[in-house]
């Protein structure tokens, strides 16, 4: 086994990361809070909250619930939209070391392109990653879910971007493999793997969903061996880089993700209960 | 806008006593240098229960009295999380983040009425004494709750000097007999100029609603502190929605950990709230 580079992490089209260790979409929200809380700046990526053509109010509470060993959410991509993004965050991530790759979310293949297009002309977006897989919209998963709707989306994306395409795939298909084929043959630079896993929990005193939408994303250590199996039929699909994300809690469990192919990984929920966690993981890689 | 969390910082404590007061109530105290200096009325801080998984996020809070390098929490053990916590020894490292959230406007003069449901008395000890600090002495506490021995200890609201604590039962095992809102009226009396509110979110519609139906004008500053179910606590998971009245009299969601915890009782759509289910994590 040849050991993974943990530095200078090329992922395609320019975009090459500091460093293999990156802060997961949806659990950093676009780096304000946390740049207060710990020194992102030695992080390879901030991946961004899914953001949306319009902005988003997102779903009505309770949007989480712990689950053993992990937490379901239904967020609902709540964002200020892709205008406010580029208009009113960008500017902050001048002169950040971190790259920040903006998570990019939508109801239809116009919408994505509106929001990659948007961002085209932003200096301080260094990447763009497709979000096929929310699993707390309406239509946000089918894109996800049918590889030659993927495809079409890809496509579409890249005719409008010279910027890296990450595809963040969902873990919630039969086969996911080919999906990340689909995307790789579409145009698609680098694959993300995975989303949370569709997860439900019921409030036991009236047997109802906690979540109102009846299901929501789990994340946490307790899906991290089920998101590695699938990043490692992932890795073994494609050529293009993998980066590894679901359940990462220290240096071991991300390692994982590097062992079965990954070339980067994301922590996600691990930074609610500690923001280190990410720097952590990065000082534990290195050794 | 993006919050403040520059006072925030991980801190691992040391627990000195987890004491039973009774009817369930436990007051945790540990020493937290970090956290003691730099809370503020209304103030939280993120517990962690457990150093394994599950239970898997971190618990919120609030820092109800700071003492030297010390912080006192109450809560009650009602989930897995605070069972953990409630089992904790001296001794014990307590791993917490803070503080955190946007706390109490305190005046500075005037009378101030503080109104606690159950656990609400939380943060009013740090309330309290800040008000003192800054010269308020007209203080008034109604507090309430299901039965005597789940009333926090007047005493501890503050020290040395207790303020004045009208105390109110749903069995009338102390106190009046009733919920404490009944209290509100004679307490308006006084008219004061702030009226800070703690407690389950139900109670804190039930205090604005019989605000609103007394005719007594409100209150200048006129404050809850809300609870949500909480993932990160610092203002990224976008878990602790609470509905909130736009200024165009639209609904709109507001974040618990860092809009609030203590928001403008005008502000929060209270119906929207009422009609929210439970909360899960505990």
């Amino acid at each position: 086994m040849t050991e993974n580079a943990l530095e200078g992490i090329d992922l395609g089209r320019g975009l090459v990361l500091p460093n293999a260790v990156g802060l997961a979409s949806g659990t950093a929200g676009y780096g304000f809070e946390l740049e207060q809380l710990i020194d992102i700046q030695r992080l390879g990526a901030l991946y961004t909250k899914g953001t949306t053509m319009r902005p988003r109010e997102g779903n009505p509470p309770p949007r989480i619930a712990e689950t053993g060993g992990g937490m379901l959410n239904s967020i609902g991509l709540q964002n200020p939209g892709v205008d406010a993004v580029a208009a009113a965050y960008a500017p902050r991530w001048s002169g950040w070391a971190i790259r920040v790759i903006v998570n990019v979310a939508g109801g239809s293949v116009d919408e994505y392109v509106h929001c990659v297009s948007v961002l085209e002309s932003v200096a301080e977006v260094a990447g763009i990653e497709l979000n096929i897989s929310c699993p707390n919209i309406a239509q946000g998963l089918d894109f996800g879910r049918d590889p030659a709707l993927a495809a079409r989306l890809v496509a579409a994306v890249r005719a409008v971007t010279e910027r890296c395409v990450i595809v963040k795939l969902s873990p919630n298909v039969t086969d996911i493999a080919a999906v990340a084929r689909a995307v790789e043959d579409a145009g698609a630079d680098a694959v993300s793997a995975v989303n949370t896993y569709i997860g439900k929990k019921i409030h036991r005193a009236s047997g109802r969903s906690v979540l109102p939408l009846g299901t929501g994303g789990l994340s946490g250590p307790a899906i991290q061996p089920l998101a590695l199996a699938a990043v490692a039929a992932v890795c073994d699909a494609v050529h293009i880089p993998v980066i590894g994300v679901g359940g990462i809690i220290d240096a071991a469990s991300a390692r994982d993700f590097l062992i079965v192919g990954a070339c980067a990984v994301q922590v996600g929920t691990a930074t609610f209960i500690n923001p280190e966690t990410a720097l952590q993981v990065l000082d534990g890689l290195r050794g | 806008m993006t919050a403040d969390l520059s006072r925030a910082a991980l801190e691992t404590g040391e627990v000195l006593i987890v004491e039973r007061l009774g009817g369930g109530l436990l007051e945790l105290v540990a020493r937290l240098p970090h956290l003691a200096a730099t809370a503020m009325p209304g103030s939280f801080a993120q517990l962690r229960c457990s150093r394994s998984s599950t239970p898997l996020l971190r618990r919120p809070f609030s820092v109800a009295w700071t003492q030297d390098d010390n912080c006192g929490f109450v809560f009650e053990a009602v989930g897995a999380g605070t069972r953990l916590l409630s089992e904790l020894q001296p001794g014990d490292p307590l791993d917490t983040l803070g503080p955190l959230g946007h706390g109490f406007s305190v005046v500075d003069s005037g009378s101030v009425v503080c109104v606690s449901g159950g656990l609400g008395c939380a943060p009013f000890p740090l309330l309290i004494n800040e008000l003192r600090r800054r010269g308020v002495e007209d203080i008034l506490v109604l507090n309430g709750a299901r039965t005597a021995t789940r009333l926090y200890p007047a005493e501890r609201f503050a020290r040395p000097a207790v303020p004045v604590v009208a105390e109110a039962t749903d069995d009338g095992t102390r106190g009046h007999h009733g919920p404490v809102t009944d209290l509100l009226h004679q307490a308006m009396a006084s008219h004061p100029s702030a009226l800070y509110a703690c407690g389950p979110n139900a109670m804190l519609g039930a205090v604005m609603s019989t605000l609103l139906e007394s005719g007594a004008d409100l209150p200048p500053t006129l404050e809850a502190s809300l609870e949500a179910p909480m993932g990160c606590g610092f203002g990224t998971c976008l878990g602790c929605a609470l509905p909130v009245r736009a200024e165009d009299g639209t609904s709109a969601w507001r974040l618990c950990c860092t809009d609030g915890p203590v928001m403008p009782m005008r502000d929060v759509d209270w119906d929207g709230l009422r009609a929210l289910p439970g909360a899960d994590v505990a």
